[in-house]
Parts: C-alpha cells; sequence; structure tokens
C-alpha cells in the first residue's frame, strides 16, 4: 500500500477513536502533522539539510522559503500547461503531487490582468470607433482584472483547504494553488478570441473556457477527495460552478460594450 | 563591470518620468494613470528580480533593479514621441521599436544569471512587463 494510502487510513482510524470521545489535542497534532506531509516534497524536508533554518515565524519574509516551489524548469512549466488544456485527464494532481510549483499560477495570473485588460480596452475601442464616438481609456481595468485574478486565486485555494481539512480529506495548499492556478490557463485564448464582435461567438467561446477550465479543476479534485466520505460530490459540484460562474462573471464585465 | 556599480537615481528618474509623460498625455484619470504606470514599473521591477532569485539564478538584488530601471530609457523615449504624435499605427510602429530595444537591452544580464534550462522562465515576465507598458503608451490618448 502506498504511503499515502497508508497515512490516510490511519489517519481516518484516528478520527473514528477521538470521535469516540478521546483527546482533541492528539487530533490537532496529527492533523498538523499530515498538513506538513501533503505541503512539501517528499524529499525535501530532512532535518540538518545544511541550510540555518533561522526563527519560526519570520522564515516567511526570506525567499529560501519559497525556493522549493519555485524549482522547474521551462519544459516542466510547458508539460504542465499542455495538461491543463486536456481537462478529462485527470492526471494533473498526480503529476504535481511532489513537486507544486507557484511560478505557473503567478504568472498565469499576471498575464491574464493583462490580457483582459488589453482585450477589454480594444474591444471597447472598436465598438467607439465603429460609432464614430468619443473614447477614454478606462485604467480601472487594470485594477479591477487584477483584484479578480488575484483575488480568486488566493481565497479560493484557501478557503477550499479550510474545508477540506474540516472533511479529513487534507490536501496540500501549495498543489490547491498550483491546481487553481494552471486552471487559469484557459482563459488566455480564450479571452484572445473573444476579440471578434460576434455576441452569441463571445458566449459560446465564454461557455467553453468555463467548462473546460471547471471540469479541469472538479475531475482533478475528485480524484483525490474520492476518501473523503458522504460529501465530496457537494464540494465537487460547488468548485465547478464557482469556476463557471468566474466566467461568466469576466464575460460580462469585460465584454459589455455600452456605447 | 560598469554593471557593478549600481545606482537607484536613474531608474527613479525614468520610473517617474515615464510615469508623467503618460499621465501627460491622458486627457482623462491622470493622476490614476500615473498611480498605475508607477506602481506597475516598480513593483515589476522588484518582482522580476525575486523571481529570478526565486529560480535559483544569481543575481545582486539592487543590481538587477538598477539594470531593469536603465533599460526604460527606450520606452520612455517612445511615450515622449507618442505623447506629441497622434496617428496610432505611427504609435505603434514607434512602441514596438523601443520595446524589441528595451528587449534587447536587458536580455544578456537576464539570460546570463540563471541556469540554461529556466532562461525563457526568467525572461517571460520581463517582456511581460515591457509589454504592457508599450500597450499602455499605446491606449492612453
Amino acid at each position: 500500500m502506498s504511503p499515502l494510502n497508508l497515512q490516510i487510513r490511519t489517519f481516518k482510524r484516528f478520527l473514528h477513536r477521538v470521535h469516540k470521545g478521546r483527546s482533541l489535542v492528539e487530533l490537532n497534532l496529527l492533523m498538523m502533522l499530515m498538513a506538513d506531509t501533503f505541503s512539501k516534497p517528499a524529499g525535501g524536508s530532512q532535518p540538518g539539510s545544511g541550510e540555518p533554518q533561522g526563527s519560526g515565524w519570520f522564515r516567511t519574509f526570506t525567499i529560501a522559503a519559497y525556493k522549493p516551489y519555485f524549482d522547474v524548469d521551462t519544459s516542466d512549466i510547458i508539460d504542465r500547461l499542455k495538461e491543463s488544456l486536456f481537462p478529462f485527464r485527470g492526471t494533473f494532481t498526480e503529476k504535481t503531487a511532489t513537486n507544486p510549483d507557484l511560478y505557473g499560477p503567478f504568472w498565469i495570473c499576471t498575464t491574464l490582468i493583462f490580457v483582459a485588460a488589453s482585450i477589454g480596452t480594444f474591444v471597447t475601442y472598436i465598438a467607439h470607433k465603429l460609432k464614430k464616438k468619443e473614447w477614454d481609456y478606462d485604467i480601472n481595468l487594470v485594477t479591477w482584472s487584477a483584484g479578480v485574478f488575484y483575488g480568486y486565486v488566493t481565497v479560493v485555494p484557501l478557503i477550499l483547504y479550510v474545508i477540506l481539512k474540516y472533511f479529513s480529506a487534507p490536501s496540500g495548499l501549495v498543489q490547491l494553488f498550483c491546481l487553481y492556478g494552471y486552471s487559469l490557463f484557459v482563459f488566455i485564448p480564450a479571452l484572445c478570441l473573444s476579440v471578434v464582435p460576434l455576441e452569441i461567438f463571445r458566449w459560446v467561446i465564454a461557455g467553453v473556457a468555463g467548462f473546460m477550465s471547471a471540469t479541469f479543476v472538479a475531475l482533478n479534485l475528485k480524484a483525490h477527495i474520492n476518501s473523503a466520505g458522504e460529501r465530496w460530490f457537494l464540494i465537487v459540484t460547488g468548485i465547478f460552478l464557482l469556476q463557471l460562474a468566474l466566467a461568466v462573471v469576466l464575460k460580462l464585465y469585460l465584454f459589455t460594450v455600452t456605447v | 563591470m560598469a554593471l557593478r556599480d549600481w545606482d537607484l537615481w536613474g531608474p527613479f528618474f525614468f520610473i517617474v518620468f515615464l510615469g508623467l509623460t503618460l499621465s501627460w498625455s491622458a486627457s482623462v484619470k491622470k493622476s490614476e494613470v500615473f498611480a498605475v504606470a508607477f506602481a506597475l514599473l516598480a513593483a515589476g521591477a522588484v518582482i522580476l528580480t525575486l523571481n529570478v532569485l526565486l529560480l535559483g539564478g544569481h543575481i545582486v538584488f539592487f543590481q538587477s533593479l538598477s539594470l531593469l530601471g536603465y533599460c526604460l530609457f527606450p520606452l520612455d523615449v517612445g511615450a515622449l514621441i507618442c505623447m506629441m504624435e497622434n496617428n496610432v499605427i505611427l504609435k505603434m510602429i514607434v512602441v514596438c521599436v523601443t520595446l524589441a530595444w528595451s528587449s534587447w537591452a536587458a536580455y544578456p544580464f537576464m539570460s546570463s544569471a540563471v541556469n540554461l534550462s529556466r532562461k525563457a522562465l526568467a525572461l517571460y515576465p520581463v517582456f511581460l512587463m515591457y509589454v504592457s507598458v508599450g500597450f499602455l503608451t499605446i491606449a492612453i490618448d
């Protein structure tokens, strides 16, 4: 039996015992241990690895603390990007379980912000010029899209992490960030295609991209939390709908032009 | 060897100048344009440097900030020309040329700082930042 399954089994047995009224402190301790095992790559957490670790709380402000999450080559990133375009495979979480990266999510979000702002601007520009009206550059597009994308990729995985912990199917936080970050990649070509001024075409593109992105997140999460018990279907459906809602919000805000 | 003598006055001047030029070219919301341009460039330089450091590259933090700031000079010139011109096609050509110049200037430093297998990962964000500044220059009229 793989170590992962063994840990899940042990954790479930412990949870069962705690449920029968044993110590809550032990449960907390075990949950923290499990979280650590899931968050970091398996081979990277050896003690005495030669680097001074520093005090507890301000390690989060050093660069060295985040280096393990950027340990990827160009070919790895390209592989993961291609993987995110095929939502029905469901193998993304396995491939990134030991080496989740934060490079992909961060730069995909940043590129999306730029693409969204520029395409949104271009669309309103064309619409105004076609009707020979005055047009001003709306700088709020940049700030708004930055808020939406960074906020979505930061807040939703955090909430999901807490929910999954509560339902005893813990997933590493970085793996969730990674999953959500790469799921947004399909919106980049979708936004580029949405320049075409046909309303029906734009809705179709938004629908297809939203569906692909949502299926990607849902299928990859489902493979992981099948062991969580009765509630997995609810969680997976919730996530699916949330991603679809993001696609709809994008389409409505960026491409609704009132001239 | 001139790279070793880094300073931040040059980059500061170029960033402020670019922000001012874009702000002057804008017909509405001038202060917001300046704020966004300044924040984008300043934060962008810091984030790009952190990106290289996190990918395991070997650069000195302030040296990199200094270089990225100085490489903004062609974009400054481009923004100045675009402020005085109104033709969109001409603006696009000017921005493309100055963008290529800026990227060509920043390329050797950035690519030599990281591992060969991660070169594209370090260079893409630089390109992204310059393209977004170029886009702002064209769009603001």
